[in-house]
């Protein structure tokens, strides 16, 4: 690493605490501080997992409906879009983590590259942006439940979906505090299966929609609405990348973070990306557009059912449910992290990282991740939830690009990343510049949502902490 | 000098036996006091936590090792995945065997199994090293499926060895059982096993690591001599 050591954190906030800090060894199996180790345990299929696992849900199994909707066949190309961008985020993202190889993800690389303020604003709507997220993936798991229940002969209607939601985030709440050992294995295993049923339904569906087996599908007019429908649909649908940096945030947990981190993340995004694509493209060959419209936010299952039957329905609402637990449940993990890493900046305050001994879980940044999701879900609204949620995301997506140009320019001792942007200064700069650009296309009623809490997230350090310092510190 | 690398679960109040300290008395020991964390658990949020409690208990351990008259350091790590900080630390320090603690009282004997494939010559050079000219008799164990003249020469040829280094080595050979239930068996009447690693297999994926299950079965300490890598 660096040979010059940077300069520590500095400041109080207003109970007089200071952001911790130690100075630390970063090896590629462990982080060395000065009377302990932290031992660095996720490998690259586990960082794969993190990444995929997050990213899977939300899209292929709630928007192909929505979107289809918004923009006719051209929702494949707002997915595109959508991957485009975050594959441009992805690359300044992954040199700031091979640089800076510790937990706090997006927050620690804003707080250290552009100060305490964007940190803040940052780090504090990153919670909400989660949040957000989260409620969004489990009103998406209760449209799966309701179909579950149908499709077993259990028609229960809408009306249940809320409550099915309510239940399940309560669930994950708690089974997140009592500790669940051997999470992260099973979310391996959730993604793997839910890859391969994806790949067999990707491969037939393409074979169909190109007309190779079954009936040719009559040609639709590509973008029926005109192009800005494109890039609205893009913005809502944006949600469904924000997997990617969640790598970042486990980034003091990964082994060879070097090598592994710039995979995990950009790997992530090209293998969700293609499937996205691909999944819409043959979606709407089957369908139409309109047809598609219609059947909402489990639009996939009659997808399915199309293709195979009812085992194809079948294997989507399994696929469906799986894949928005797995998102919901990486979310809640990361939203907690991100307390802890503002937490321990001293930007909130000391307890809300606390950690109980007889479980070993931060039960009180869960109980904050937890208790607003709750309160979200029983809006119930889809399109709101998913669109601040990545506003909020947007917004750090944009700074970080932003934050590797600051750190390049004047480049200090330590920073010395394995990973370097190919086409710097260009490729940050259009990252930033079409994060930003992105969140131009969205409801109004997301900009102001979004606005609002950043403005909350400001005031916050403006009154509890704005003396911390931690531009330029480690 | 032997190093021998002590893994305790620190802040679970795991500690050693004075048997145990006392017989490493002749050994570097590096005391590794670990903390597992579920995955939702950043380690470093547990450091911030735990750190200072955590190497106070590691310092009253290092201390009763000191008295014992071993040399002794210690090293804190925060972990999801036990084994792997024990390799790794082993590796780093270069242990030629760790113990998992157990509960014992002054050691007089030692079982040394020498069943199937194992580096017979670096565990006796190790029990030799240990023992270091203290009044601790070693019983070589070997389980075999019968009685045959190669299995009882290499159990003589490895008492010899230990003989000439002036320990009282006995040999006892078990046939006919299922070796690890004989090796249980022979495990009362010792205070401490001495054994090999063994390479992984299926068979320990299935029921754990030999060495652990002896641990278990017996309560009493088992010292694992790594393999040469």
């Amino acid at each position: 690493m660096g040979s010059e050591t940077p300069p520590p954190p500095g400041g109080t906030n207003i109970e007089g605490r200071a952001p911790e800090s130690e100075p630390t060894v970063e090896t590629d199996e462990a982080t060395i501080t000065e009377d302990a180790e932290l031992e660095r345990t996720l490998g690259l299929s586990g960082g794969l997992a993190i990444g995929i696992g997050t990213m899977i849900g939300a899209g292929i199994f709630v928007f192909p409906g929505l979107a289809a909707g918004r923009a006719g066949p051209a929702a494949a190309a707002s997915f595109a879009i959508g991957a485009v961008v975050a594959l441009l985020v992805a690359l300044p993202a992954s040199e700031l983590a091979t640089a800076m190889p510790k937990s706090g993800g997006g927050y620690y690389f804003i707080s250290r590259g552009l100060g305490a303020l964007p940190g803040a604003v940052v780090g504090l709507s990153l919670w909400f942006g989660l949040v957000f997220a989260t409620a969004f993936y489990l009103v998406g798991f209760g449209f799966y439940a309701v179909d579950t229940l149908a499709e077993l002969g259990v028609a229960v209607g809408e009306g249940l979906v809320v409550p099915l939601a309510l239940l399940f985030g309560a669930g994950f709440t708690v089974l997140n505090v009592t500790g669940t050992e051997n999470a992260a294995k099973l979310q391996n295993g959730v993604v793997a299966l839910l890859l391969s049923i994806l790949a067999v339904f990707l491969l037939y569906g393409s074979l169909d929609a190109l007309g190779v087996v079954g009936q040719p599908s009559a040609p639709e007019t590509f973008a029926p609405f005109g192009s800005i429908p494109v890039l609205t649909t893009a913005a809502l649908v944006f949600t469904s990348y924000l997997g990617f940096a969640q790598v970042a945030t486990v980034a003091g947990e990964m082994k060879r973070p070097g090598r592994n981190l710039p995979l995990a993340m950009i790997g992530s995004v090209l293998v969700v990306g293609v499937m996205y694509v691909v999944t819409v493209f043959v979606a709407t060959s089957a369908f139409g557009s309109d047809r598609l419209a219609a059947l909402g936010e489990t639009a996939m299952v009659e997808v399915g059912r199309e293709f195979l039957g009812s085992a194809g329905a079948l294997a989507i609402v399994f696929g469906g449910l799986l894949a928005t637990m797995s998102s919901a449940n990486a979310s809640v993990l990361s939203t907690s992290r991100a307390i802890y890493a503002v937490s321990k900046d001293a930007l909130l305050p000391q307890w809300a990282s606390r950690i109980n001994l007889k479980y070993g879980t931060p039960h009180v940044a869960l109980g904050m991740a937890g208790g607003p999701i709750l309160v979200l879900v029983t809006t119930g609204q889809v399109e709101i939830l998913a669109e601040v949620a990545s506003f909020l995301h947007l917004i750090m997506y944009g700074l970080i690009c932003v934050a590797l140009v600051a750190l390049r320019r004047d480049e200090p001792e330590w920073y010395d990343p394995d990973f370097r942007v190919p086409g710097y200064p260009f490729v940050p700069a259009l990252g930033a510049l079409t994060s930003f650009a992105l969140i131009g296309f969205m409801q109004p009623a997301s900009q102001i949502i979004g606005i609002a809490i950043m403005l909350v997230s400001a005031g916050w350090y403006f009154y509890y902490a704005r003396d911390v310092t931690l531009k330029g510190a480690l | 000098m032997t190093r021998v690398l002590v893994p305790v679960a620190v802040l679970e109040g795991e500690s050693v036996s004075t048997g145990l300290t006392d017989l490493l008395g002749t050994a570097d020991v590096t005391v590794l006091g670990y903390h597992v964390l579920p995955e939702q658990t950043p380690p470093d949020q547990a450091r911030l936590q735990y750190e200072d409690r955590a190497t106070e208990a590691l310092e009253d351990l290092a201390a009763e090792f000191r008295q014992a008259g071993a040399s002794v350091d210690h090293r804190l790590v925060f972990t999801h995945d036990r084994d792997q900080t024990v390799d790794r630390v082993a590796d780093e320090i270069d242990a030629r065997a760790y113990a998992i603690t157990g509960a014992t009282g002054p050691v007089e004997r030692l079982l040394v199994p020498l069943t199937g494939d194992v580096a017979v010559e670096r565990i006796l050079s190790f029990v030799t090293d240990l023992v270091g000219g203290r009044d601790v008799g070693v019983t070589l164990f070997r389980a075999a499926d019968e009685e045959t003249v190669e299995n009882r020469a290499s159990l003589e040829e490895a008492a010899e060895t230990l003989a000439a280094a002036g320990i009282d080595a006995r040999t006892e050979l078990a046939t006919g059982v299922d070796p690890f239930e004989a090796l249980v068996d022979a495990v009362a009447g010792h205070d401490a096993v001495v054994m090999g690693e063994q390479a992984p297999s299926l068979r320990s994926l299935v029921f754990g690591e030999e060495t652990e299950r002896v641990a278990a079965e017996t309560v009493g300490p088992v010292l694992v001599v790594r393999r040469d890598e």
